[in-house]
């Protein structure tokens, strides 16, 4: 650990009185006395010099000592940001038990559950020292967390204050504690500063948790804790520095410095057992290809839950691309996509037969496709003498078809290789990986069938984009061909056509536009009872039916 | 009277909607055409004189043709005549 001498001695001197006046505070909303009122009063001075002089040791050591290096320098300025929030939080609890004096009874605070809060605080407090002095990441992801908390007290508070401000009685004490449960709210703030301040002072940048928190919070809300996989998270982290590529020109002879090309982190959290997934399938990825995926900055498991830290990769993601951007940078971009690809796919090419489960992999996420769309599940039909097979047969028998098909070789794939999982890098031509806890030795048609249904499914309709998503599709399938007829791999239309079955399936589940998600139900039906007509028996024979790729 | 309604809707290839189109037309042979989801069937017995439309559109790529029949039952609710067979 670093230490500063005088410097980290003032700083546990704060942190310990900002705590005595949490302490103090709650003591004066149960029981408000004079003696305390002055107490707490008096001690907001003393803070108030403390951080005064925090703030010029650490500007004056920043400025004359010339031998700190960048961890050292961000250390001072993680304890310059943590004392200006502790004395704001200090300054809080002054001004909460300043308010109490304009309730009409000062027990009228206690009608309200306050404890809670307390206790939130108190416990990040007392998080502090541990979480700077000790790097501990999970403690400081924990004091940021305080944030979402006390926001959620503050409005089961508010809601309830409105209510009764309706029913108009005790307008003053209402109002009055709705002003000082407002203080507890920005309490949380500042504790989101602080701990946000230890995570800058280990990693060097700045990483946004409070997006992540209401972004997670949304999402419980709406059901989806347990997919955040699923979720695409860089939406809240607006948009990619140099994602306008048109603008991004190189820089002749002059190279970015790894500071500069690290803009960020990403914050992710999820199951424990994704987690650890992904950081497995990183760490795999970065021994054979080590600029094509992020690296972990921190990794922290807590309460059945894994968090991890990873590089934010500069550039914008191909759909980004293929949207917005030019002709050329396009092409250019597909160029290098299909050679990273290409490169993947034969280093880690193992000629061992393998399994393909495709009408399993449909099966399993049926219901969630079901939740949102009820009306795809057909039943058994008759027109006339033809006969229709309810969708839940097709898939029955197209499952017992496809236990008599593998792949003749494995690759290390994606696993989830959405064009959004694309990160394409104009400045230093170059495509990254993200997203990779669905990483493993597989067929490689489970990453092109994933990724030609995710041009697909681009909910764009006009025609200058669609044909521009056309002629993605359109190459890489070329692409894709080309790589199978040059392994000898005579069945890849065959396991294709179940690949695309369970894509275009399984991608109704997140499409709302009912029209459109018809559309891809309807294509994945065609196909599966393209493999149930199929009575030839040799899958080399099969031949996809090619227009199904194209809207 | 309750309406009852049969609706099939999907994507198919010029093969597949031939074969749909001769089993209909097979009925039309028979005097009986019989669709059926699951439980619910709806026997239709085209005889007589009946309304036949064909409507063609083309915009763009876009293209619609659409072939509608329509007719009504000389008596309510009966069976088809023994013109035919019904096949479920």
């Amino acid at each position: 650990m670093l230490t500063f001498e005088g410097l980290d001695e003032n700083f546990k001197f704060i942190v310990l009185e900002v705590e005595n006046q949490a302490r103090s505070t709650r003591r004066f909303l149960d029981e408000p006395t004079r003696k305390q009122h002055a107490k707490i009063t008096n001690r907001d001075d003393y803070i108030d010099n403390l951080k005064t002089i925090i703030e010029n040791k650490c500007y004056s050591r920043i400025h004359l000592d010339k031998s700190l290096d960048t961890n050292q320098i961000n250390r001072i300025r993680a304890i310059q940001v943590m004392c200006v929030n502790l004395e704001k939080i200090a300054d809080y609890f002054v001004n909460i038990v300043k308010q109490m004096r304009y309730l009409d009874d000062q027990s009228f605070i206690k009608k309200y559950d306050y404890d809670d809060m307390f206790d939130t605080i108190l416990d990040r407090l007392g998080s502090i020292l541990d979480a700077f002095r000790n790097e501990n990441m999970s403690k400081a992801l924990y004091i940021c967390k305080a944030e979402p908390l006390l926001d959620a007290a503050y409005k089961v508070h508010f809601d309830r204050i409105m209510n009764e401000i309706g029913l108009g009685r005790d307008a003053q004490s209402l109002i009055t504690a709705l002003f000082i449960f407002r203080y507890f709210e920005r309490v949380g703030d500042a504790l989101l500063n602080i701990g946000e301040a230890i995570i800058f002072s280990m990693l060097g940048e700045r990483i946004k948790i409070e997006q992540f928190e209401a972004l997670q919070q949304t999402l419980s809300k709406s059901g989806f804790s347990d997919s955040f996989a699923d979720i695409d998270f860089r939406a809240i982290w607006g948009t990619r520095s140099g994602c306008r590529i048109g603008k991004v020109e190189k820089r002749d002879g002059e190279e970015l410095s790894p500071e500069e090309r690290k803009q960020g982190s990403i914050y992710k959290e999820g199951s424990l057992e994704k987690i650890r997934k992904e950081r497995e399938s990183i760490n795999r990825w970065r021994r054979t290809f080590p600029g094509l995926v992020a690296e972990i900055y921190g990794f922290h498991e807590d309460n059945g839950k894994g968090a991890m830290l990873v590089e934010f990769l500069n550039g914008c993601t191909l759909d980004e691309l293929i949207l917005s951007g030019d002709d050329e940078y396009v092409r250019n971009a597909l160029f290098i996509f299909e050679s990273t690809v290409l490169e993947t796919w034969t280093t880690t090419l193992e000629k061992l037969p393998v399994r393909t489960n495709y009408i399993g992999q449909l099966m399993a996420r049926l219901d969630g496709v079901l939740q949102t769309h009820p009306e795809f599940r057909r039943m058994p039909k008759h027109l006339g003498d033809a006969e229709v097979l309810s969708s839940e047969d097709l898939l029955r028998r197209c499952a017992e078809l496809e236990r008599g098909l593998e792949a003749p070789f494995s690759v290390f794939i994606h696993g989830d290789f959405n064009i959004n999982n694309v990160v394409y890098n104009h400045e230093a031509q170059q495509v990254h990986y993200i997203d990779l806890y669905r990483s493993r030795d597989f067929d490689y048609i489970q990453d092109a069938s994933v990724f030609l249904v995710s041009n697909f499914r681009m909910p764009l309709f006009d025609q200058q984009h669609r044909e521009r998503i056309n002629n993605v599709i359109s190459q890489f399938h070329g692409f894709v061909k080309g790589f199978a007829r040059q392994h000898g791999d005579a069945t890849f239309q065959a396991r294709m056509a179940f690949a695309l079955a369970r894509s275009f399936y399984t991608s109704t589940r997140f499409e709302l536009n009912f029209g459109f998600a018809k559309e891809m139900y309807n294509r994945s039906l065609f196909l599966l009872e393209k493999i149930h007509q199929f009575d030839d028996g040799d899958w080399e024979r099969f031949a996809l039916p090619e227009d199904i790729l194209y809207y | 009277m309750a309406e009852e309604k049969f609706i099939f809707d999907s994507l198919q290839d010029c093969r597949t909607i031939k074969d749909f189109l001769a089993s209909l037309t097979d009925g039309f042979d028979k005097g009986s055409i019989t669709l059926s989801t699951d439980e619910d069937a709806i026997e239709l017995c085209p005889m007589g004189l009946l309304n036949f439309t064909v409507k063609a559109k083309k915009k763009g790529n876009a293209n619609k043709l659409s072939i509608k029949v329509e007719w009504k039952d000389s008596g309510s609710g009966r069976k088809c005549e023994s013109t035919g067979l019904t096949v479920e």
